[in-house]
């Protein structure tokens, strides 16, 4: 127990200067997606990231200095897993009687979503590191990220590549329901959530709180089945 | 701001058991995890502590993007052997959120087709 403890000090205590530069960029990042009108493609990780790496190199910075000195940032990211349990048990109280489809869909859309990304990895020939990187892509960020520190993937890839996944979820998810005529915003909600993590959920949120939350279950429950079925089975895909 | 202490607190000895467990059992799941399994199962059995906890973890996940700032910055670093592999990497994305997508909705109507006979 006092070598967990010791272990988050020091994450903690090495926080310093770099943080202002994070704090700025995100500051800056954050005001201009709100004047965008929440604009998707200028979500506040796609402003403040740049502006910080074109930063670091005029004022000479690396990144492990850089990422060290925003230890207190790293050391959140631990308690923002856990409370992704709040929202989530607000949620499963008020569980609907549509209960078998909705697991079946949860289960069978999850496993669905990494399993294509995986083979398509294999299919276009990428090294091992990619796949392991990219496997928990359709995961909430802090629950992804930790899963891929302990299967050994890039975590600074896979911080992208989920951006990345959610963005897309949103932008083709009203072409997909529009295609095959799903317009229940309950069901909706599901598939954002489970395909698109938090950035679907966001979005569901803004079509109705039905759909928010719905998208909330999606992206919870497929969080906690992926991060147990991932560290067993993806060692079925490095051959 | 006393909540906004209180809810932190709680999540964190959450966050810490969730990695004693982890240490003690050999289990092969993040400890970050497990501390949140085990908060959802409390909170699924009492409610009493989800009032401390509403305000801290809806702010924590309201700016959860600033906390993944450093590690996304971390991408520019990855060096040439990834930034080649790149385009790939984008349409396996694409592609695969996008057949995910299709392939749920299709699976739902498909499911509720039968709940309706």
């Amino acid at each position: 127990m006092s070598e967990i403890l010791a272990q988050q000090w020091q994450i903690i205590s090495s926080t310093s200067w770099p943080l202002l530069l994070t704090l700025a960029g995100f500051a800056i990042a954050w005001w201009t997606y709100n004047r965008s009108g929440r604009a998707s493609l200028l979500h506040p990780l796609m402003i403040a990231t740049p502006l910080i790496y074109f930063t670091m190199q005029i004022i000479d910075l690396d990144f492990a200095a850089y990422y060290s000195g925003n230890g207190i940032l790293n050391w959140l990211l631990g308690p923002a897993t856990v409370a992704l349990a709040v929202p989530l048990s607000q949620q499963l109280r008020q569980l609907p009687a549509m209960f078998k489809p909705l697991i079946v869909a949860l289960l069978l859309g999850g496993l669905f979503a990494t399993l294509s990304a995986l083979l398509l990895v294999k299919l276009f020939g990428l090294s091992d590191i990619v796949l392991l990187s990219l496997a928990a892509k359709s995961v909430t960020s802090p629950i992804a990220l930790s899963v891929v520190e302990q299967i050994g993937g890039l975590t600074s890839l896979l911080a992208v590549a989920t951006m990345i996944t959610g963005l897309a979820g949103i932008v083709v998810a009203k072409s997909i329901f529009h295609l095959t005529q799903l317009e229940d915003e309950r069901w909706q909600g599901l598939i954002l959530g489970v395909t698109a993590h938090a950035i679907g959920t966001a979005k569901a949120f803004e079509s109705s709180p039905r759909c928010g939350a719905f998208a909330t279950l999606g992206m919870g429950i497929n969080g906690i089945l992926t991060a147990i079925a991932l560290p067993l089975s993806i060692g079925l895909f490095i051959i | 701001m006393k909540k906004l202490a209180i809810g932190l607190l709680i999540l964190v000895v959450f966050q810490w058991l969730g990695e004693w467990g982890i240490s003690v059992t050999g289990l092969n799941i993040p400890g970050q995890l497990l501390g949140m399994i085990l908060l959802l199962i409390v909170l699924s059995l009492n409610k009493a502590l989800l009032p401390w906890l509403e305000t801290t973890s809806s702010q924590l996940i309201r700016f959860i993007a600033l906390l993944f700032v450093p590690i996304t910055t971390g991408a520019f670093f990855l060096g040439p052997e990834i930034f080649e592999q790149l385009p790939q990497i984008l349409a396996v994305l694409i592609i695969s959120t996008l057949l995910a997508q299709w392939f749920m909705a299709l699976l739902i109507n498909r499911l509720r087709r039968s709940g309706d006979k």
